[in-house]
């Protein structure tokens, strides 16, 4: 029977203190004596959800061993290298929607350990993500991220400014609903070395992904059906063109093609740059008098379209289960107690997003209760927000692309070579590996 | 008859033998058997997959490849240059101190604590072009009023890492120079000062030929340390924007642990070695000639 979103929101504030007793009274099994190795993703927004594993421990008796918390690109290398050891006893490895599709036969399908009704609870493109040539290989956490515009409120609230901006550009001076838009205020609003339009992760997997969003918003796509890359095409041109007149015109900091997600958030929590494309775990950060600047001036909407429509380039945190633990029962039971509701209530109270419908929805009426307007605005932005989003390709070679990728992007925000060269060059680099990977 | 016994030097040696097989000898031919193969770590049965010289081919044919081999070429040689230099000069200025030169070797060899990471990522934040402390710096003083890209311009970006590897190394010279110093004999200088040569000529025909053996012991091993700079060149700038700061071993490092190409990667590995063998042979080279020249043994 499906719940009201009433008694919904009431279990979202109840979740925290009543997490203990439901981790009890859930039916998580009984594997007394049983032990499970665990590769976790570090930090400290993480510890609280591994707090609650002695909830499960003492529901089914089993007992739970870190044997490794670190970052996940740590991890990441950490699992390659139990690959080509063989050493993949360990039961349980935290992952992420771009990495999963890497570990060929590392991980189990979980629709053969968990209930098809446990699974429906979570939102179906997370499910999807997690889906590799049919696998359900993780469940997914609440970690859920997609990209929103986080926006100085100040830059809309100056009658001079909007004057201006209108007399230059014809029309009147809002918050960004196209990526055009974002383009000429960035410009408008720069005032290097002091005052940034705009900023952008320029390098790895950071640049291509948003990059793949740009395509995407413009119409086109990365790869085709048969995994041939198509990124060079007028779609691929005319994202990778925002990019660069962005650059050109200096309303972006001029260090932007070395920055990743630290250098983003620490730029626009110093109050310097006025539209952010950023991910959820921000939110908190970017009002928070005491690391940011900005906090009290900061506003969030959706992420502008491009010339076809809106996009979001996603992925999201989970938990698998490998093939070569002892007992994946248990370690299933383990997966799906982090995941599940209860759970999911108790990480998303720090801010991350949940990836299960119902989570979603007492928080964002937890929110709409509750007396912190920004809390509800960041949460209705992002609600909205992964309503585009979509996952990167579910091929092992989506991160090696990426890496043959961004240079090539750079060459051209930098000014070494055209859109068009920067563009056939990448594109013929994953032809190779395309080629090499046997696709076609 | 009595059974043949083993020389006994063999089996004294025995044990370091077997250490030294199981940490270089098989590791090494490992390695190289790799090299020959399409070893991916995420797929384990790719290491029993023979594929020749198709990796070595792949990257003699590859000019992003040679470009990061030039490019570490060219590091190696301004980095050894001025570390040299300014370990001679620090060296010889250290000589002359009489009071606290202790105090003063133990400070100098400060930045040689630094985990290289640190030091990578204490410069990425000093030339960072927003909030750095270098454009910072510039633009309160009135020297600039633009915010340089030094992470990110392709020549200022290069002298930044050169920058911060010298800083952290450039004790190495001037300690081993300086232990030339103190063990150099004081009749030939006090001779060359009752014949009357100056500061120039007692340093470039006494001091300087007695300093060679120990600048090129530095610059062995500092040839075989900045060949394989990474840590710095990695967090500093990845080897961008656009390969414009590649180095070998950042490239090697993203084939193999990001790509998890270990195949291409070794492969990588054997034919940048090269450049070490080249830079040691040459080094030594140098060194037999520069104490044959002091009259020790070659």
């Amino acid at each position: 029977m499906k719940k009201s979103k009433f008694t919904k929101g009431l279990l979202a504030s109840c979740a925290v203190l009543a997490s203990a007793e439901s981790a009890l009274s859930s039916d998580w099994g009984s594997f007394e004596g049983v032990t499970i190795e665990a590769k976790l993703i570090g930090g400290q927004q993480y510890e609280g959800l591994y707090g609650r594993i002695a909830d499960w421990e003492a529901a089914t008796g089993a007992k739970v061993e870190i044997i490794s918390k670190k970052s996940h690109f740590e991890i990441d290398r950490e699992i390659k290298s139990d690959m080509a050891a063989g050493t993949t006893d360990w039961c349980i490895g935290s992952n992420h929607s771009s990495f999963a599709p890497q570990y060929e036969g590392l991980y189990v399908d979980l629709n053969d350990y968990v209930d098809a009704s446990v699974i429906e609870g979570f939102v179906p493109g997370t499910i999807t993500a997690s889906t590799v040539g049919g696998d359900l290989l993780m469940l997914p956490r609440a970690q859920f991220d997609v990209s929103v515009l986080y926006y100085l409120k100040s830059n809309y609230e100056d009658a001079q400014k909007a004057e201006a901006f209108e007399a230059q550009f014809g029309y009147p001076l809002a918050v960004p609903q196209t990526w055009e838009q974002v383009k000429d205020q960035a410009i408008f609003f720069a005032d290097p070395p002091n005052f940034y339009g705009t900023q952008y992760a320029g390098k790895d997997e950071a640049i291509v992904g948003r990059f793949y969003e740009m395509v995407v918003a413009e119409g086109g796509n990365f790869l085709d059906e048969d995994n041939r890359p198509i990124f060079n095409s007028d779609a691929g041109q005319r994202a990778l063109q925002w990019f660069v007149d962005l650059y050109e015109a200096k309303a972006v900091p001029a260090g932007t093609t070395s920055y990743v997600w630290d250098d983003l958030g620490q730029g626009f929590a110093s109050g310097t740059v006025a539209l952010n494309l950023d991910w959820p775990g921000w939110a908190g950060f970017f009002n928070n008098p005491d690391s940011s600047k900005a906090a009290g001036n900061v506003g969030v909407a959706v992420q502008p379209m491009g010339s076809v429509t809106r996009t979001g380039w996603s992925g999201h945190h989970g938990f698998s289960v490998t093939d070569d633990c002892a007992n994946k029962e248990a370690a299933a039971s383990l997966v799906a107690f982090l995941t599940s509701e209860e759970s999911q209530l108790a990480e998303s109270a720090g801010g991350s997003l949940p990836t299960r419908t119902a989570v979603w929805e007492a928080n964002i009426a937890k929110a709409r209760a509750g007396d912190d307007p920004f809390r509800t605005e960041a949460l209705e932005a992002f609600a909205e927000g992964a309503k585009y989003a979509f996952a990167v390709p579910p091929i092992p070679e989506w991160g090696e692309s990426t890496n043959l990728v961004f240079p090539e992007l750079q060459a051209a925000i930098v000014g070494d070579k055209t859109v068009e060269e920067a563009l056939d060059d990448a594109a013929e680099a994953v032809d190779e590996l395309m080629r090499e990977s046997g696709y076609y | 008859m009595r059974p043949k016994r083993l020389p006994e030097w063999f089996v004294l040696l025995l044990p370091a033998f077997i250490v030294m097989a199981a940490v270089v000898l098989i590791p090494l031919l490992f390695s190289l058997y790799s090299s020959f193969t399409p070893y991916k770590l995420t797929r384990p049965s790719t290491l029993w997959r023979w594929v020749g010289t198709y990796n070595y081919e792949k990257i003699l044919s590859d000019w992003k490849f040679w470009s990061a081999f030039g490019r570490t070429v060219l590091f190696l040689t301004i980095v050894l240059n001025l570390e040299l230099l300014l370990g001679l000069g620090i060296a010889l200025m250290m000589n002359k101190v009489t009071w606290g030169q202790r105090t003063l070797r133990t400070v100098l060899m400060f930045p040689m604590m630094f985990s290289p990471i640190l030091v990578g990522f204490q410069f990425k934040f000093i030339f960072n072009d927003n909030i750095g402390l270098v454009n910072n710096a510039l633009q309160s003083l009135g020297i600039s009023d633009a915010a340089l890209p030094w992470l990110v311009d392709g020549k200022l970006a290069m002298f930044s890492i050169i920058f911060a590897e010298i800083w952290m190394s450039t004790s190495v010279f001037a300690i081993l120079i300086l232990a030339g110093l103190f063990a150099m004999p004081r009749d030939p200088l006090e001779a060359a000062k009752v014949d009357g040569c100056t500061a120039w000529q007692t340093f470039r025909h006494i001091t300087l030929p007695f300093l060679m053996p120990f600048i090129y012991i530095a610059m062995t091993i500092r040839s075989l340390d900045v060949a394989r700079a990474y840590d710095i060149v990695q967090i500093m700038t990845g080897g961008g924007p656009a390969r414009r700061t590649e180095l070998l071993w950042t490239l090697m490092s993203r084939t193999g642990y990001v790509d998890a190409r270990m195949g291409l990667a070794n492969a990588m590995g054997y034919v940048s070695i090269l450049l070490s063998i080249v830079f040691t042979i040459y080094f030594f080279r140098k060194l037999s000639a520069a104490r044959a020249e002091l009259g020790m043994a070659g």
